[in-house]
C-alpha cells in the first residue's frame, strides 16, 4: 500500500477503517459532511412561485443563469471527482470524506432540477447554459479540458508529475470551480434574499454553501497534505506559478463573466465593481488558504450583506423555510 | 468613471458627488453625532462601488440606503439614518399621488378598502393628532417589515399609507369614539403596545378579519371532517392560523361500521388538510398555516410523530403542517417514574379523549386492564423512556411536534360546562374550550413592556402599564363585535366566551433597562409580579366592562341555569396569553414576547428579507464605557453574538445582562415562563434555546417544565454546530502548514513563487520563545481564551495572529 494520499491503488485496497486514522483530518470533514446532510423536500420551494414571477427580467436573467449554472455544474463536479482523483485516494477515510461530498453533489443536482421544475424554467436552456453562453463556456472549458488530460488512468500516480497533475485537478475542481465560480453565484442567490426575494430557494443555496465549504475544505486538505507527501513540488518553481495562475485565470474569468452579466447598471442593488471586489476579496482568501501570497490585499468583503450569512440565524419558521436544524 | 443621472422625466445629467453628499447631511440634521463628515465619508466609500454607469434618480435614492443599511452593525447611528433615508423614499412616493391624510382615505373608501364604518369619525380631529415625529421611534427593521407588508396598498399595487396613517387606520378600526381612537393611535404610534398581525393588516377595512386564531375540533366520521377540511379553507383564506384536534379520529385498522372494513387510520385524513393549506397558502402577504394537535395514546401516534420527517412515502407527510402533542399529565408521570406507555384506538376507547386528569388517568388504567386481560381488539405497550426519547429526537431533527399538556390548561378552564379544552392554537398561546360546533378564535395584542419603565428606569412604570393594559382590554373587547368570522363555529365560540389574548413583549429589553440578567432569581420575581399585575388589572377592566356591556353569554346561560360559575360576572372567559409576537416585536423594534436577547448579533430571516439585528442596549453600554470600536464589533461577531468569552470587557459591562439565549440555563428559561404561567388564564407560549452540549439532557428539561406547570412548550432550538465558511471575516483553515509558500521560509522571501507579492509580515517574525509569547498572550486576551486556542483543532485555530502563533494545530 502506498504511503501518500494519492496513489496507485485496487479494489483490495483501503476497505480496513483504522481506529487510528492515517488522515484524521477526512475523518473529521466526514462527520461534519454528515452532520449537515439534507434534502430538498425540507424546503418549500413552490412558495417562492409568485415571487419568481415578480421579478424583474434582470432579476430573472441572473437567477436563471445562476440555477443554470448549478444545475450542470453539480454533477459536473461529481464526473471530475470520479473520473479524475477519486480512484487514486489511498486511504477509507479520505474516499469516505470524498464520497460523501459525491452524495452531497446529488442533493444539490436534486435541488437545482426541483427549483427548475418549480417555476417552468427552460430544461434544455438550463442544462445547455453553461456552454451555450460563450463566456460560461469558457468556464467549464478551464476545468474540463484539463480534466480530460489526467482522467481514466491517463497518468501515474506514482511519479512525481503524475502527483502534480493530480494536485492540479482536485485544485481546478475543489478551489477553482467550488471555491471561486461557485462563490460568485452564491453571492447573486443571497443578494436576491437579501431583497426579500426568492427566499425558500435562497434557504436552500445557504445549506448548498454549508455543504461546499465543506467540500472546499476537502480540497484544500488534500493539496497540502500532497504538498507535504512531495516535497519536490514546491521546488518547483514553475509548476508552482503555474498552479497560482490557473487561479487567477479562474477569477478573471469569472470577472469577466460578471462584468458581461451586470453590465453598467446595478442588480438588486449590486453593481459589477462590487462584484469584481468580491471575486478578488474571495481570490485572496483562497490564495491565502494555500499558501500564496494574496494578490489583490483585498481584506474585507465589499459585499457586506453576506455578514448576514456569518452570524446565527433565527427564523419566523412561518414566513420562511428552515435551515437551522441538524439531523443528529 | 463618468457616471449620468437618468432623471423621472427622462432627461439626463452628470452624476454629481457633492448632490448626495448633501442629501445625506439632510438625513443627518437634527441627530446628535459625533462627527457628521466622517459618518457621509463612510456612507459615500460604500456608495462609490455601488454606483453604476448609469443610474436612475430613484434607484439612487435606494442604493445610498443599501450603502447605509451596510454599516448598521457598526453603529445604531446607522439604523436610525437607514430608517429616515427609508421614510424619505416612502414619503416622496406618496407624496406624488396623495397630499394629505384625508386624501388616503378618500382613495381607501373610493377603492373600497376601507370600510365604510369609519366615516362616522371626525377626520379633521383625527389629521390634527396625527405626529409624524413619531416615526423616528421605529428602527430600520421594524419600518421595513411595514413598508413590505403592512402599509396598505390601493388596487395597482401602489403603497398609500404613511407609517402614521397606518396606526391611525387601524385605530380607527379599534375604537368606538374619537377620543377612544386617539387614544388607541397615540399607545400604538409610540410603540406602547401593538395588535397581532392580522389585526393590523385588516383593521378598518372591508376584510375586517382580526383574529390570529381558530381552533378546531374533527370528530370522528367522515361528515365532520370534510366539514372541518371547509372550515379550514376558509379560516386560512383570510390568513387566520388554525389549530385542529385530531385525536378522535380512529386509529388504522380500527373497524368502520357502515362498511365493516377497516379504517385506514388519521394520517391519510391529516394529509388531506396539508393539501389543502399549501394550496391556499401560495397568495397573500402571510403564509396562513395549520397545526394538528393529537394526544400521544392514540394508536397511530407513530405515523404522526413522522409527519414532518422529510424522507419517507409522501403520502405520510404533512410539510405544510405543524404538529403538536396534546399530552396527559398520567402518561408524563409514567414516563418520568419508568413505567410502561399504552396506546389504544380511539375508535375503541372514546372515553379517554374528553377525560381530564384523575377522570383520564382512571380511564385509562381501565384500558390498560382490559388491554392486558385481552379484553381490546388493538392496543400497544411500550418503554415510556424510550418512547419520550424517540419523541424528542423527532422534535429536535424536525422541530415537531411541540409538547403541550393536556390537564394543565384543563385544570385552569374557567368554563368547563361549555366544553373540554380540546387543544392549542398554531403558537400554543391559545386555552379555550372548544368542540366541533363551536371553534375557538382569539384575537391579540402585546404591551411593549420597554417603553413601560420610569423616566430613571429604575422601575416598571405600573400607572402607565395599568392604562396601557386597560386600553388594550376595551379595544379588544370592541374588535369582537367588528370582526367578521369566517365560519359559524368560529362566531358562535366568540358570542358564546368572548376570549382575549393580551400578552407582553420587550420583556428582556425592559430587564436590560432595569439593570436585572435575564439569567437570574430577581428576574423570575419580576415576571411573577408582571404576570399577577395584567391578570388583576385585565380581570377588573373585564368586570367594569361587563356592568356596562354585560358578561359573556355562557356565564350568563349558567348563571340562568342556576348553577353560575363561582367567579364575579366579566366581560371575558379568558383575557391573557403571552404569543410569541415575532412580527409585531420586529415592527416595534423590540425583543420578542418573554424570550431573552436571541444573540448580540444575528441575522433574522422573514417574509421581509433577511436583517441583521444588534443588541443596541449593549452598544451604547459599550459607548459609555469607551469600549465600542470596529475591533470590538468584530470580535462580538467572532463570537457569535456571544460577550462573555471577551475577557477585555470584565469589570467594563455588567455581563450576565447580555447573555444570549444558548447562554442561559434552559432551566431557567422555564422558570420565568412558569412566573408568567401562574396568573397568565391562557397560555405562555415558550420556545426553549438548549447549547448543543446539553442536548442530551432535554428529557430533563422537558420533564421539569411539566412539572413547573408550564402549560405549553414551542419550538426547540439546537444551537447548530456546522456552518457554512465565514464570509466576511478570516478564518485560518491552513493553521502553520507553508502550503505553497513552503520553500520560502528557507529563503526567507517570496520570489521562488515567482510572485510579485511582497513578503508577509507573519512569515517576517520570528519568534524564538513561545513560553513568552504565551504568557503575552495570556495577558491580552486572558487565560479563558489562550487555553482555548492552546487545544484548539485545525478546524477551530484562533484568526488572530499572535493566538495563532500558540496554537497547536497552527504551529
Ligand atoms: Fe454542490
Ligand atoms: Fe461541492
Amino acid at each position: 500500500m502506498s504511503t501518500k494520499l494519492i496513489g496507485r491503488t485496487s479494489v483490495r485496497d483501503n476497505i480496513k477503517l483504522s481506529e487510528d486514522p492515517s488522515y484524521p483530518i477526512f475523518k473529521e470533514l466526514y462527520e461534519k459532511q454528515k452532520k449537515v446532510v439534507w434534502f430538498p423536500e425540507e424546503l418549500n420551494i413552490q412558495q417562492d412561485a409568485l415571487d419568481y414571477h415578480s421579478l424583474t427580467d434582470d432579476e430573472k436573467e441572473l437567477f436563471d443563469t445562476a440555477v443554470g449554472y448549478f444545475c450542470s455544474s453539480e454533477l459536473l463536479v461529481q464526473n471530475v471527482l470520479v473520473n479524475s482523483f477519486f480512484p487514486l485516494l489511498t486511504d477509507p477515510h479520505a474516499k469516505m470524506s470524498f464520497s460523501t461530498q459525491l452524495f452531497m453533489e446529488n442533493i444539490h443536482s436534486d435541488f437545482f432540477e426541483i427549483v427548475l421544475q418549480s417555476f417552468g424554467l427552460d430544461r434544455e436552456k438550463m442544462y445547455d447554459v453553461a456552454f451555450d453562453d460563450p463566456i460560461l463556456r469558457k468556464k467549464q472549458d478551464l476545468i474540463v479540458d484539463e480534466i480530460d488530460k489526467i482522467s481514466h488512468g491517463k497518468i501515474n500516480p506514482e511519479t512525481l508529475e503524475g502527483q502534480k497533475q493530480v494536485l492540479r485537478a482536485i485544485l481546478l475542481n475543489n478551489i477553482v470551480l467550488e471555491g471561486i465560480f461557485f462563490y460568485s453565484s452564491f453571492a447573486h442567490f443571497f443578494a436576491l434574499k437579501d431583497m426579500a426575494k426568492m427566499k425558500n430557494v435562497v434557504s436552500g443555496v445557504e445549506l448548498v454553501l454549508i455543504d461546499e465549504s465543506l467540500h472546499l475544505q476537502n480540497g484544500i486538505e488534500a493539496i497540502l497534505i500532497m504538498l507535504d507527501e512531495n516535497p519536490e513540488i514546491v521546488e518547483d518553481t514553475e509548476y508552482v506559478q503555474d498552479i497560482r495562475n490557473v487561479i487567477l485565470e479562474g477569477t478573471s474569468l469569472e470577472i469577466e463573466y460578471v462584468k458581461h452579466q451586470f453590465g453598467d447598471r446595478t442588480i438588486l442593488g449590486i453593481s459589477s465593481g462590487e462584484m469584481e471586489r468580491y471575486l478578488k476579496y474571495i481570490t485572496d482568501r483562497r490564495l491565502q488558504e494555500l499558501g500564496f501570497q494574496q494578490e489583490f490585499h483585498i481584506n474585507e468583503n465589499p459585499l457586506r450583506f453576506l455578514q448576514k450569512e456569518d452570524v446565527k440565524k433565527l427564523i419566523n419558521f412561518f414566513e420562511v423555510s428552515s435551515t437551522e436544524y441538524t439531523n443528529y | 468613471m463618468k457616471r449620468t443621472v437618468i432623471k423621472r422625466d427622462g432627461t439626463e445629467e452628470p452624476f454629481r458627488t457633492q448632490k448626495i453628499i448633501n442629501a445625506i447631511f439632510e438625513i443627518i440634521q437634527g441627530l446628535e453625532v459625533e462627527d457628521d463628515y466622517e459618518i457621509v465619508f463612510k456612507i459615500m466609500k460604500e456608495l462609490d462601488l455601488k454606483v453604476p454607469k448609469r443610474v436612475a434618480t430613484e434607484e439612487l435614492d435606494q442604493l445610498v440606503l443599501k450603502a447605509i443599511e451596510q454599516l448598521i452593525p457598526k453603529h445604531p447611528v446607522y439604523d436610525t439614518l437607514a430608517t429616515r433615508q427609508l421614510l424619505k423614499i416612502i414619503d416622496k412616493d406618496i407624496n406624488r399621488r396623495l397630499d394629505h391624510f384625508r386624501d388616503y382615505l378618500a382613495r381607501g373608501f373610493e377603492e373600497n378598502l376601507l370600510d365604510e364604518s369609519l366615516k362616522e369619525f371626525d377626520f379633521e380631529l383625527l389629521a390634527n393628532s396625527l405626529n409624524f415625529d413619531r416615526d423616528g421611534l421605529l428602527g430600520y427593521f421594524g419600518l421595513t417589515t411595514l413598508k413590505d407588508r403592512y402599509l396598505m396598498r390601493d388596487r395597482d399595487d401602489q403603497i398609500i399609507e404613511k407609517p402614521q396613517w397606518f396606526f391611525m387606520r387601524v385605530a380607527m378600526g379599534i375604537g368606538n369614539s374619537n377620543g377612544e381612537v386617539i387614544k388607541i393611535y397615540n399607545k400604538l404610534s409610540k410603540l406602547e403596545y401593538l395588535h397581532s398581525t392580522p389585526t393590523l393588516f385588516n383593521s378598518g377595512t372591508t376584510t375586517a378579519q382580526y383574529s390570529s386564531c381558530y381552533v378546531s375540533v374533527i370528530d370522528d366520521s367522515l361528515d365532520s371532517i370534510m366539514d372541518k377540511a371547509r372550515e379550514t379553507a376558509f379560516l386560512a383564506k383570510y390568513a387566520g392560523g388554525v389549530g385542529t384536534d385530531v385525536t378522535r379520529i380512529r386509529a388504522t385498522g380500527s373497524n368502520i361500521k357502515s362498511l365493516n372494513a377497516p379504517s385506514s387510520g388519521a394520517i391519510p385524513f391529516i394529509k388531506i388538510f396539508d393539501t389543502l393549506v399549501n394550496s391556499i397558502q401560495q397568495g397573500g402577504r402571510r403564509r396562513s398555516s395549520q397545526v394538528m394537535s393529537m394526544q400521544p395514546w392514540h394508536l397511530d401516534i407513530d405515523g404522526f410523530l413522522d409527519l414532518r420527517e422529510t424522507t419517507g412515502n409522501a403520502y405520510f407527510r404533512t410539510p405544510s403542517l405543524n404538529t403538536s402533542l396534546w399530552m396527559p399529565d398520567e402518561m408524563m408521570r409514567r414516563i418520568k417514574e419508568g413505567e410502561p406507555l399504552y396506546f389504544f384506538d380511539p375508535g375503541e376507547c372514546p372515553e379517554l379523549v374528553d377525560a381530564v386528569g384523575d377522570d383520564f388517568r382512571a380511564k385509562y388504567e381501565k384500558r390498560i386492564e382490559q388491554a392486558e386481560a385481552g379484553g381490546l381488539k388493538q392496543f400497544d405497550k411500550r418503554d415510556s423512556k424510550n418512547f419520550f426519547k424517540k419523541y424528542l429526537f423527532k422534535l429536535a431533527k424536525t422541530g415537531h411536534p411541540w409538547l403541550i399538556f393536556k390537564d394543565e390548561h384543563n385544570r385552569h378552564n374557567p368554563c368547563p360546562e361549555y366544553s373540554v379544552i380540546n387543544s392549542s392554537n398554531l403558537c400554543t398561546e391559545i386555552s379555550i374550550p372548544n368542540h366541533s360546533d363551536s371553534t375557538a378564535v382569539c384575537t391579540l395584542a402585546s404591551v411593549n413592556l420597554s417603553k413601560h419603565l420610569t423616566d430613571d428606569e429604575s422601575d416598571i412604570d405600573w400607572d402607565k402599564f395599568e392604562d396601557t393594559l386597560e386600553t388594550m382590554t376595551r379595544g379588544l373587547d370592541n374588535v369582537l363585535d367588528k370582526n367578521f368570522y369566517p365560519s359559524e363555529p368560529a362566531e358562535k365560540n366568540t358570542m358564546d366566551l368572548r376570549p382575549l389574548g393580551i400578552g407582553l413583549m420587550g420583556f428582556a429589553e425592559a430587564l436590560v433597562d432595569l439593570g436585572i440578567p435575564y439569567d437570574s432569581e430577581e428576574a423570575v420575581i419580576l415576571a411573577r409580579k408582571i404576570g399577577a399585575f395584567m391578570r388583576k388589572v385585565t380581570y377588573r377592566t373585564s368586570q367594569q366592562l361587563a356592568e356596562e356591556r354585560g358578561a359573556f353569554e355562557h356565564y350568563r346561560e349558567m348563571k340562568e341555569a342556576g348553577s353560575p360559575y363561582d367567579y364575579k360576572p366579566r366581560r371575558n372567559a379568558v383575557l391573557l396569553a403571552i404569543a410569541p409576537t415575532a412580527s409585531i416585536s420586529i415592527i416595534s423594534g423590540t425583543t420578542s414576547s418573554i424570550d431573552s436577547y436571541f444573540s448580540n448579533l444575528y441575522s433574522r430571516d422573514t417574509l421581509s428579507g433577511k436583517h441583521i439585528v444588534i443588541n443596541r442596549q449593549l452598544i451604547e453600554d459599550l459607548e459609555e464605557k469607551g469600549h465600542w470600536s470596529d475591533e470590538m464589533a468584530q470580535k462580538i461577531k467572532a463570537n457569535n453574538g456571544s460577550v462573555q468569552p471577551i475577557q477585555e470587557l470584565d469589570g467594563v459591562i455588567n455581563k450576565d445582562l447580555y447573555k444570549t439565549a444558548y447562554e442561559i440555563h434552559p432551566e431557567r428559561q422555564i422558570d420565568i415562563a412558569a412566573a408568567f404561567q401562574e396568573s397568565i388564564d391562557q397560555s405562555v407560549s415558550k420556545s426553549l434555546y438548549i447549547a448543543e452540549r446539553m442536548r442530551d439532557d432535554m428529557e430533563e428539561f422537558y420533564l421539569y417544565a411539566w412539572e413547573k406547570k408550564l402549560k405549553s412548550t414551542y419550538y426547540c432550538f439546537i444551537d447548530k454546530v456546522v456552518k457554512g465558511e465565514k464570509y466576511t471575516e478570516e478564518v485560518n483553515k491552513r493553521g502553520s502548514r507553508k502550503g505553497f509558500g513552503a520553500v520560502s521560509s528557507d529563503t526567507g522571501s517570496e520570489s521562488s513563487n515567482g510572485t510579485s507579492s511582497k513578503p508577509g509580515k507573519e512569515e517576517q517574525e520570528s519568534v524564538s520563545d513561545r513560553e513568552e509569547l504565551e504568557a503575552r498572550a495570556r495577558e491580552k486576551f486572558g487565560d479563558e481564551v489562550v487555553d482555548q486556542a492552546l487545544n484548539a483543532d485545525a478546524g477551530s485555530c484562533p484568526t488572530d495572529p499572535m493566538l495563532q502563533k500558540i496554537c497547536p494545530s497552527c504551529e
